[in-house]
């Protein structure tokens, strides 16, 4: 029973990336090179940070929200998006086209993000007797990631690899792009400053992440028009 | 208990084989005022003991079942559950009803209910045999909610079982395995009187005896307050009061003080036994008499003085009118009782019986006016410290000092206060308090009690400190009693989730993939693809042909 629930929550987890790169046309060009490069390139992202975060924060006791250290902790996110730049421009890619580098960078680093911090947690906690929610939750934030990963690659690849965009969407690209990458810094505060249960997160993560994600996709194919 | 649908009469031997395969388990929740998992908590284990074979007690200690309340929905099934009970809601003849078939509750006054409960549900236990494990818990808020949570459950019909949800509780122990010979430690302390130069004759001892290890329903929880620590306390200040006055030579009696304190009283006094056998037979003839102190803490103001010569015996008068006449003074009453025994029934219900079946003079004081039965008033979980009265064993101490000081000082009928209060030999209530505290915090049942136990080595060393010479003697417990391990344990409680959750979770997880594997497809490859992914089959027969 506890071993079907760690198989439920791992499927919930790990499941949509598998789904994503087989159901579109990720698979039949054969982009997993670029989904893996994008992980090792998370990886050596989060290496990163975490040296950052070690050096430059305060370990407060109370689990309250510090405007400072969490104003710190988004400077450090931001590495998060000059991660995501190497791995969309400096890595050679085979000639794939822009549309799918996009989604398979985005995918490589959901993935690496998802068995990086949820993994562990799930083998550990989920094989147990006593039933929570938490692993269903995580499950779910994590399919939230994976759309949020997704659209700020598109918005990346926006930003640096088209070179001709209509001048009126380019604030907005921006915009989006921001707000996205700060997503982490808002979720926690949501949690730690407002105090709000991890339910109610998870789904404020799930319906921005959607909304996102529309936003980007209209952005991209406005951004498509003119080229096609 | 078990709840088989043939309950009520129930022939013992049908019940014991559907016992044998329905393994369902409760666990009592004391209401004594005392105070990974969802909680963990700490449990006592009803004793599991056997007498020449018979099996009692509960034969089984571990522990993985679901939990439920008294009030489950009738018809449930209670195999592979496990009953958490409140001992206020406590029934008895809940328990009764697949035991013996006495009926009838007594109109007990209030405020002992709780106290007669205990005592009638732990000598209903003790003499079960139960095929199931049974444990004992203090009540606290993590059991209190889970209980909560459990009534609710079973109010609206949902037991916790496989297929729904709830709390499973869990004692990973091994099974209970026999103890190999326990030991019974004795321990005795030998005050020399006074020898006057070219005496060769012994001088003649009087003894005081106590035993001080207890039996209970829960071992881990068997403190026995009464029976025996108000012995023990009792014993260890009338030792104290007369190193006192033996210590100066001016005040040294001609009489040797012979304390002991003997273990395996609740088996018939096997350990009395085997302290009185190993005596050399010169000290035996020498002893005068000996007063034995079984559960003086809790009586109004009558005690009793047991013994086993017939009251027209010299020496019984003699004893009996010393003490009489120091209770007078006291304003205590004091009644002999006589109880005959009989040598080829192996049960000993008094200390002074061993003394008597060796020919030695002996009597008991006590507060209880009958012979117990075996296994009874042998301290368990009703007899903790709140039932017994510090003031009461003062008392008690007061009277068995003087009397025993008028006979060796030769001053019976005179109206002299050896032990005045107020005065340097007076009783000291503190030191009674702080040893009955101590007392009650410590279980001692004998078969659990290592052979260097602490507290073992406590007594001996408080015995040294007020007599001359202490030794200890270890011996093993023989006779009837087998008794099996795993007093105590740690209960997990944890919140499952059913099986038809996981189910519905796995169908509805599969469903999302499947959906959101065809909206992939259909937004990036369009409809053909998806039709197509099912019709490749055939499309390959068509190139083939």
């Amino acid at each position: 029973m506890t071993m079907f629930h760690f198989f439920n929550c791992a499927i919930l987890t790990f499941g949509p990336h598998a789904v994503y790169y087989s159901a579109t046309p990720l698979s039949e060009y054969d982009t997993l090179g670029t989904s893996v490069k994008a992980a090792l390139v998370y990886l050596g992202t989060a290496l990163v940070k975490l040296v950052c975060l070690a050096t430059f924060l305060q370990v407060s006791e109370n689990d309250g929200f510090d405007p400072y250290q969490e104003l710190l902790k988004a400077l450090i996110g931001f590495i998060d998006v000059a991660g995501l730049y190497f791995a969309l421009t400096q890595l050679t890619h085979r000639n794939i086209s822009q549309n799918h580098k996009f989604q398979a960078v985005g995918l490589g680093w959901a993935f690496a993000d998802s068995v990086l911090h949820r993994l562990a947690p799930l083998w550990m906690g989920a094989r147990g007797l006593e039933f929570t929610w938490e692993y269903i939750l995580q499950g779910l934030e994590a399919n939230a990631n994976l759309v949020l990963s997704i659209s700020l690659a598109a918005l990346a690849s926006l930003i640096w690899l088209r070179k001709n965009k209509p001048k009126t969407l380019i604030p907005i690209i921006y915009a989006c792009a921001g707000i996205v990458a700060t997503m982490p810094s808002i979720t926690s505060y949501l949690r730690r400053g407002l105090g709000w249960y991890f339910p109610k997160v998870v789904g404020f993560e799930l319906f921005t992440s959607l909304v996102m994600a529309f936003i980007s996709w209209q952005l991209f194919s406005a951004c498509q028009r003119p080229s096609a | 208990m078990a709840f088989s649908k043939n309950s009520g009469a129930g022939h013992r031997g049908l019940q014991e084989s559907m016992y044998s395969v329905i393994s369902l388990v409760f666990i009592l929740v004391a209401c004594v005022e005392l105070c990974d998992a969802a909680a963990a908590i700490d449990v006592y284990r009803l004793i599991e003991y056997d007498i020449s074979g018979s099996a009692f007690g509960s034969r089984f200690a571990a522990l993985n079942h679901h939990a439920a309340s008294l009030h489950f929905p009738s018809g449930a099934d209670l195999s592979r559950t496990v009953l958490i009970i409140p001992l206020r809601e406590l029934n008895i003849t809940f328990v009764r009803v697949f035991n013996s078939g006495n009926g009838g509750n007594k109109q007990v006054h209030e405020k002992e209910k709780l106290k007669n409960l205990l005592a009638e549900l732990e000598r209903l236990l003790i003499h079960a045999n139960l095929p199931y494990p049974v444990y004992f818990a203090f009540e606290n808020d993590e059991i209190d909610t889970v209980l909560t949570d459990i009534k609710k459950n079973d109010a609206i019909g949902q037991p916790a079982t496989a297929t729904t949800g709830g709390y499973k509780l869990v004692i990973p122990t091994p099974e209970p395995k026999k103890v190999a010979s326990p030991t019974i430690a004795n321990i005795q302390g030998w005050l020399s009187g006074l020898k006057a130069d070219g005496d060769t004759n012994q001088l003649p001892t009087i003894a005081i005896v106590a035993s001080y290890d207890t039996f209970g329903a829960a071992p881990a929880l068997s403190v026995g307050s009464d029976s025996n620590g108000s012995g023990i306390v009792a014993l260890l200040e009338i030792a104290r009061l007369f190193s006192l006055l033996y210590s100066n030579p001016k005040t040294r009696g001609k009489y040797n003080l012979l304390f002991g304190l003997t273990s395996g009283g609740p088996y018939n006094y096997n350990g009395t036994q085997k302290w009185l056998r190993s005596f050399d037979q010169r000290l035996r003839e020498s002893i005068d008499y000996a007063i034995c102190l079984n559960s003086i803490g809790s009586w109004d103001n009558e005690l009793w003085i047991h013994v086993s010569k017939p009251p027209e015996n010299a020496y019984i008068k003699q004893i009996f009118e010393g003490f009489s006449n120091v209770a007078e003074e006291l304003d205590i009453k004091v009644g002999l009782k006589h109880k005959k025994i009989n040598i080829s029934n192996p049960r000993v219900a008094w200390e002074h019986e061993q003394f008597s079946r060796l020919r030695v003079t002996a009597a008991t004081l006590s507060e209880i006016p009958v012979a117990p039965e075996l296994l009874e008033s042998t301290g368990g979980l009703f007899d903790s410290r709140q039932f017994v009265n510090e003031t009461v064993i003062t008392r008690g101490v007061k009277l068995v000092a003087e009397s025993l000081a008028r006979h060796i000082y030769g001053h019976q009928g005179k109206n002299v206060q050896i032990f005045a209060d107020g005065g340097s030999l007076a009783v000291n209530p503190a030191y009674v308090q702080s040893w009955l505290d101590l007392l009650s915090r410590t279980p001692r049942v004998a078969p659990f009690l290592s052979k260097n136990d602490p507290f073992v080595m406590a007594l001996k060393k408080e015995l040294a400190d007020h007599t001359d010479e202490v030794n200890l003697q270890h011996d093993i417990l023989e006779g009837m009693f087998t008794f099996y391990d795993s007093t105590s344990a740690i209960l997990n409680i944890y919140q499952v989730a059913s099986v038809t959750f996981d189910l519905l979770s796995l169908l509805a997880l599969g469903s999302y993939l499947i959906v959101l594997f065809c909206f992939l497809v259909i937004t990036t490859r369009g409809l053909d693809d998806l039709i197509s992914l099912f019709r490749r089959p055939p499309s390959r027969k068509v190139k083939t042909a």
